[in-house]
Formats: C-alpha cells, sequence, structure tokens
C-alpha cells in the first residue's frame, strides 16, 4: 500500500552446495558495504538464477551492464531489487525512485546512503562462516 | 603522494567502472608477482598458469574477481590514470593508500587507514599529511558544500 513500508521477502534462504544463504532483512531498504571481496557479486550471480524459480520470481535484479536503469526499474511494482555496483550506478533519479516507491524492496551493494531514506537496520555485511552465508548488521 | 580528485570527469585518462574497464582491458595483461599477490591478499584468490582463478566459491575466470581487486589491479597497471574507488572496501583502501604515486578519484571520504607520513594532494591544489590531514580537508570540504547548498 502506498505510504507503507512494503517488504517482499523478509527472509531469503536457499542452498548452493557446498554453501547454505541465510538473509534476513530487517528494513525495507538494505544497504549490504563492509571489505571487498565478501562475496556480493558471487550472491548476486546467485539471485540470478534464484529468481526463476516461482517462490522468488519478484526478484530484479540491475548491475553495469543493465540498459535503461532509471526506466527499467520505474517499471518496478512489488518487486525485491537488487543492484550490485550500486556505488557508480546511483544517481539523485534513482535515489528519490528507491524513497519513494514504497511498493518495492530493495537490497543495495553500496556504501554512499547519502540521500536514502535508511534506517539503522538498513546497513549490513556478508558473513561467511563454515559455508553458511548470512547478512549481519554493519558495526 | 596520491593525488585525490573529487569532481567527476569524462575523460578517456579515467577509469570510473573498473568491472567493465578491468574486463575488457586489464585481464589480458600478464600479472606481475606483485599483482597475483594482490589477488591472493584480497581475495584470497589464487591465479593459476592458465589465468583463472582459485577462491572457496570455486574456479573462475580473472573476470570473477571482486570490484575491489579489480579497482586495485587497474590503479597498479594504469597508474597514470585516475581511478574511481568508490567502490572499494575499507580493506583495499588500506592497500591503496599505503601506495605512491597514483590518482584516484572519490566524491566523497571513504573511511581508511592512512598512513601517518602519507602526502596526499587534493584537486591538484591542497596537500595535507597523513590521517588527520585527509579527514580534516574532507569537514572542510562538506562545510563548503554546505555553504555552496550542494
Amino acid at each position: 500500500m502506498k505510504g507503507e513500508k512494503q517488504m517482499i521477502y523478509k527472509n531469503i534462504a536457499f542452498k548452493a552446495d557446498p554453501f547454505s544463504y541465510d538473509l534476513t532483512f530487517d528494513d525495507r531498504i538494505t544497504l549490504v558495504g563492509g571489505d571487498s571481496a565478501t562475496g556480493k557479486t558471487v550472491l548476486y550471480e546467485m539471485l540470478e538464477d534464484l529468481r526463476l524459480t516461482d517462490k522468488y520470481k519478484a526478484i530484479k535484479l540491475f548491475n553495469y551492464k543493465s540498459d535503461n536503469l532509471l526506466e527499467s526499474m520505474k517499471q518496478c511494482k512489488d518487486k525485491f531489487i537488487v543492484m550490485d555496483n550500486a556505488d557508480i550506478l546511483m544517481d539523485d533519479a534513482i535515489r528519490q525512485f528507491i524513497n519513494f516507491e514504497f511498493s518495492n524492496q530493495y537490497m543495495l551493494f553500496l556504501r554512499n546512503c547519502d540521500g536514502l531514506n535508511v534506517s539503522d537496520k538498513s546497513f549490513k555485511v556478508l558473513k561467511f562462516e563454515q559455508n553458511r552465508i548470512t547478512l549481519e548488521e554493519e558495526l | 603522494m596520491i593525488d585525490i580528485y573529487t569532481e567527476k570527469k569524462d575523460s578517456k585518462d579515467w577509469i570510473l567502472q573498473n568491472d567493465l574497464y578491468f574486463n575488457l582491458n586489464t585481464s589480458n595483461e600478464e600479472m606481475s608477482e606483485k599483482e597475483i599477490n594482490l589477488i591472493r591478499q584480497v581475495d584470497e584468490a589464487k591465479l593459476t598458469p592458465d589465468k583463472h582463478i582459485e577462491t572457496k566459491y570455486g574456479l573462475g575466470t580473472i573476470r570473477n574477481l571482486s570490484s575491489g581487486c579489480k579497482t586495485l589491479l587497474n590503479i597498479v597497471k594504469h597508474p597514470e590514470k585516475v581511478v574511481c574507488v568508490e567502490e572499494c572496501g575499507p580493506n583495499v583502501l588500506k592497500i591503496i593508500f599505503a601506495m605512491d604515486n597514483i590518482k584516484i578519484y572519490m566524491s566523497r571520504p571513504s573511511y581508511a587507514e592512512i598512513p601517518n607520513d602519507m602526502q596526499i594532494r587534493f584537486n591538484d591544489a591542497d596537500i595535507v599529511t597523513g590521517g588527520t590531514g585527509y579527514q580534516t580537508w574532507w569537514s572542510k570540504e562538506y562545510e563548503r558544500r554546505e555553504t555552496d547548498d550542494l
């Protein structure tokens, strides 16, 4: 509903042997930051397959290879939008869309939160422990 | 001395899209021992003789290196170019700020561990020293941006 914070997926869990992913989201906008080489792009590539399943068909993916980024995003309603390389892709228009298109949920691989309506629950890092990958709060 | 530029410029001498630049150019070049060590240090990846990489996720091509690692390799292989470091995490920035005679672009102050004696020149003008100088410069820059309503 417009104006309300909507969660498309509270949790995304799947196995990709020998790894298991268990990602929990606490805000409509999740920013995944932290160190380089923690597996963000690997996760993005996993989601490219996962979105082809019925359960996760609301996932929409964008990265530096995406054409007409803003226009393509504007087509998204009730989607779980994932953006890799967001630090070089985001501009004011995209930030505004994310802030005001409440029907979508967002996971952005992004360090610069300027201009986004985020909360302290938005900031996450990927944690890899014994082949289990989770999202933890960024300290 | 590290040169930092804070205003984005479209130029053939600038690398703004590190993944793209690396995949189309840098990855085809031979890797030196130093570069192989950087790949191991940042991505915990082993470069095989046939230019594949082995990581905990399995065997991939050099295109599968992290964006941070590709940025680092772009800087090392093309020190004459201004390279965008906005996608780099603190682990990569720490390595970048220990280098000398490089040129980088950042539009905001990313957290980075900076050696106390490192000389940094902002926008071909202001020269500061170490992490304290870096932070002080960015504080003034943000005051300027606020004054200019940016």
